[in-house]
């Protein structure tokens, strides 16, 4: 039987435009609906990255210099609905900087891009559970976020936590470290109050079968052996 | 006073908690049911307790009268410190760092970006302050507000700015009072409708007694107590980890350093399976492993079970 990769960020992309309404849009026609940004993650497609997106991978390589190898990081603004790169620095004139420190302390010492991957079988399907985890050591798991409209309880529903905990079981807790360039946040969640994952991992095969869209699914994400 | 490792710190803990729910709802009587309790009313939250359940308080018409009263010999008699509420006490930090510095604010009276600063950094000394220096248990009451979101109605900190995000950061517990048939309930849980955060050992939710009829107002105490006991078996447990922990990733740290060529890898790989792991000890160690082996030019045969020379990293 073949296997196939699962990710929190598949499941993520889903959950999401399952809260999508396409009848309740903005007025904005040419602004894709959740289950088109969906299609494009299930098809595994490339998609420019948007402003938030870069803002978050700028944040996480500034982290990463810091503890690292001090490595000059670019900085990206948004301009009238363009993203433009401002300018590389090195790590101590980033604008992120202290905040980036913080959160370096946060996770010093830490195994950084750590892959953790399970095979399961889940509605009889066989699948390997897989995900790059920003930071681990001592029993705790850490994901670096970048959000400018971050508001306690924004993770909680994430399908990350879940993930990752079915991925390392032995974790005290998972952190969210939440910085919107200045200040840092922290959400913890403890390994009994972490949801399975299981069950969501169930809805969606079932989802893609009722959609007629498992085929493609299997097409794109088939597990190299 | 200097420890070692082994001396776990199972004293009683001192506490931090945020307590929140909407106008009216009994936030300002539950606070007086913790230990030897002092309200800082900034909010005239004492003419709604009632006479039977008030205790002391600590009025002032500004931030710099409260950090005045707030001087240990004032205190000796007080285990608990209340901040009723947080909302005003930002009020009043607002107009503090304003006279500070008058960069803290803008025209108008606001506070500028530069002043929501000094306010998170005065609002974190303050608590440290209370908890490190005076070793106090420390309250801090919010009000709430409701907010509809994707037909979710959702319980919200009345607080401006980053502030509603940095209130949580120093708490060891939070939760938000609601109204539950015909109890009301102190819900320390995540959920769809408000955030919490509850160490984890404590139930997600309390009936607050009913004290209608009278009764003794100690439920803080009692739930203060029980988080204690929770907190000193989990802090024992998860001390017995960590020690386990560190000693796996040292002996493991310490036979990844010896390893020099394929030989002493072939010699050390079957002394790391015999390592006792805790938590994450075994996927750390097996990680830098990999790594040492990258670093070496080592690859496994797996024909053979053997590290063998490959190309240098």
């Amino acid at each position: 039987m073949s296997q196939y990769l699962m990710t929190h960020s598949l499941l993520g992309a889903w959950l999401r435009s399952m809260k999508d309404n396409p009848f309740e849009e903005g007025d904005d026609p040419e602004k894709e609906t959740a289950l088109e940004e969906f299609m494009h993650v299930l098809r595994r497609e490339k998609t420019p990255a948007t402003i938030a997106m870069q803002r978050g991978i700028d944040f996480e390589d500034l982290v990463t210099s810091i503890l690292t190898d001090g490595r000059p990081v670019p900085y990206h603004w948004e301009n009238k609905d363009k993203m433009i790169l401002l300018e590389t620095h090195p790590p101590e004139k980033h604008p992120y900087y202290e905040a980036a420190c913080k959160v370096a302390n946060m996770v010093r010492g830490a195994k950084l891009q750590y892959v953790a991957q399970k095979p399961v079988v889940i509605d009889g399907m066989e699948l390997l559970l897989y995900g790059r985890l920003d930071a681990m050591k001592e029993g705790r798991i850490f994901d670096i976020k970048f959000s400018g409209s971050y508001e306690r309880g924004k993770y909680r529903d994430s399908t990350q936590h879940p993930m990752y905990y079915k991925l390392v079981p032995e974790i005290m807790n998972f952190t969210y470290i939440v910085s919107n360039g200045s200040d840092v946040w922290t959400e913890v969640y403890w390994f009994d109050e972490i949801p399975r994952i299981e069950p969501v991992i169930t809805d969606f095969l079932h989802w893609l079968r009722d959609m007629n869209l498992m085929e493609t699914y299997k097409q794109y994400w088939g597990a190299l052996g | 006073m200097i420890k070692k490792p082994e001396d776990f710190d199972l004293g009683e803990k001192k506490i931090r908690m945020l307590l929140a729910g909407p106008p009216g709802i009994g936030k300002s009587t539950l606070a007086m049911s913790a230990p030897a309790p002092l309200l800082i009313d900034t909010d005239g939250g004492f003419d709604r307790v009632e006479f039977m359940y008030r205790k002391d308080r600590l009025v002032a018409n500004s931030y710099q009268e409260i950090l005045d009263d707030l001087q240990p010999q004032n205190l000796k008699e007080y285990q608990t410190l209340v901040i009723d509420t947080a909302g005003r006490m930002q009020s009043y930090m607002s107009a503090w760092a304003i006279a500070q510095d008058a960069k803290n604010g803008q025209r108008g009276g606001q506070l500028s970006q530069r002043g929501y600063g000094a306010i998170k950094r005065e609002f974190n000394r303050l608590i440290d302050y209370m908890f490190v220096t005076l070793q106090k248990n420390i309250i801090v009451i919010c009000h709430s507000v409701e907010e509809k979101e994707d037909d979710v109605i959702k319980q919200r900190l009345k607080l401006e700015g980053g502030f509603k995000n940095d209130v949580w950061e120093p708490m060891d517990l939070g939760g938000f009072i609601e109204i539950q048939g015909n109890n009301r309930v102190l819900s320390l849980a995540n959920t769809e409708k408000h955030f919490g955060k509850c160490t984890h050992g404590l139930q997600q939710a309390y009936i607050i007694p009913d004290l209608s009829k009278g009764g003794e107002n100690n439920f803080l105490t009692n739930l203060f107590a029980e988080y204690n006991q929770v907190n000193q078996a989990e802090a024992k447990h998860i001390e017995e980890a960590k020690a386990l922990y560190q000693a796996a990733m040292t002996g493991g740290r310490l036979l990844i350093a010896d390893v020099k060529d394929a030989q002493t890898a072939n010699e050390t790989f079957p002394l790391l399976a015999k390592l006792e792991h805790r938590l994450t000890s075994e996927r750390e160690i097996k990680a830098e492993w990999v790594a040492k082996m990258k670093e070496l030019g080592l690859v496994y045969d797996k024909a053979t079970g053997q590290y063998v020379q490959g190309v240098k990293a």
